[in-house]
């Protein structure tokens, strides 16, 4: 009896140490989340946050900055066809709206959507951060291998030709982030201005004018989710 | 397994006291976005800028996308003295892209809004 107690007692122990540790690690993951820039912090140090896109990274044991750009790089391009669609998906909804409200809810939605994808590629955001740091690190590497005096020659020159090739990756993967950033930016600009623009023809009471603009807009969107997502999947992370 | 009250009130403060920990520093999901452009554009600019309190990195290639608390954020620039001079005012909404040019070449560097919401050139707070 006094040893099932004392096993018990071990057991719920155990489960309130298990949900503290968790609870922990969460809070200490969403904080380390929003500190992972460069030196100068590249203003983003202001308690912002990305819905889970960079979790995934941060919590596994600390890997080079390259193979963590890299993983993270990868899902995000997991990330994206699935919200891709919630895009496209929201588009439809926009399209067969014939209230002007509902359209409107819809294209705040929306804007919700491409603001998601847009937070983990602005340049204070998780995966733009650990590809400048993916960088340094490589640049500091190549630095280093420059002055080696352990290994022979050749071998020195295998690992700077090694170095040097990821390097390349990296400039790459990273200079195609920027181009979607922009792309998705572009979208968000065009998102908002539109509304705005509804904004005015309700105002004015030009309803169907604002129907108008409305389906050329959901025309736009398809066009645009298109093309991202074929520009993020063709992105190839660093040394995979 | 069976938990008496005792280790149930125990659970229950644990988890009080985690999610409490959880809470504070669980990041805002209200964000909005601030687009810098410099001109003249240049691979790197050095402009020594600062959004709020908060030092902005060399701007490369003449523009930067920064994802942003909402509210309205002060951009200074480094004078020449070393000290900050406000030069405008950014209002950052939800999921929304404010944008602003910045002239480095003046001294200090001079905002120029996409917008400002009055239309007036010399409104210094920029809006989406």
């Amino acid at each position: 009896m006094t040893s099932s107690a004392a096993v018990s007692r071990a057991k719920n122990r155990l489960l309130i140490g298990a949900i503290l540790t968790a609870a922990l690690t969460l809070a200490g993951q969403v904080y380390a989340e929003d500190n992972t820039g460069p030196g100068t912090g590249a203003a983003n140090g202001n308690g912002v946050g990305l819905n889970g896109l960079s979790s995934s990274v941060i919590s596994r044991a600390p890997a080079s900055p390259v193979e963590e750009f890299s993983k993270q790089l990868e899902d995000f391009q997991k990330s994206v066809p699935d919200l891709n669609k919630e895009i496209q998906d929201s588009a439809a909804a926009i399209d067969s709206a014939t209230d002007i409200d509902k359209a409107r809810a819809a294209i705040d939605q929306l804007r919700g959507q491409v603001s998601t994808l847009l937070a983990a590629v602005s340049d204070n955001g998780p995966v733009s951060q650990l590809g400048f740091k993916a960088l340094a690190h490589i640049r500091a590497k190549l630095k280093i291998l420059a002055q080696e005096q352990r290994f022979k020659l050749e071998e020195r020159q295998f690992l700077v030709d090694q170095w040097q090739r990821l390097q390349a990756e990296t400039e790459n993967a990273a200079k195609e982030l920027g181009d979607a950033r922009s792309q998705f930016a572009g979208l968000l600009q065009t998102l908002q201005s539109n509304e705005d623009f509804i904004d005015e023809l309700v105002e004015l009471r030009q309803a169907e004018k604002a129907i108008e603009v409305i389906k050329n807009l959901t025309r736009n969107i398809r066009d645009a989710s298109a093309r991202l997502n074929r520009l993020i999947g063709s992105i190839k992370p660093p040394g995979a | 397994m069976t938990l008496t009250k005792a280790h149930a009130v125990g659970l229950l403060a644990a988890v009080m006291v985690v999610g409490g920990i959880v809470v504070a520093f669980w990041p805002s999901r209200d964000v909005g976005y601030v687009q810098i452009n410099t001109v003249p554009a240049a691979p790197i600019t050095q402009a020594g800028l600062y959004l709020d309190a908060t030092k902005l990195a060399p701007i490369r290639q003449g523009g930067t996308l920064l994802r942003q608390p909402i509210g309205t954020l002060k951009l200074q620039a480094e004078t020449l003295s070393g000290e900050r001079a406000a030069i405008c005012d950014i209002v950052v909404k939800r999921n929304r892209i404010t944008t602003v040019t910045v002239s480095v070449l003046e001294r200090p560097p001079r905002c120029l809004c996409r917008f400002t919401g009055s239309g007036d050139p010399k409104d210094h707070t920029c809006v989406s």
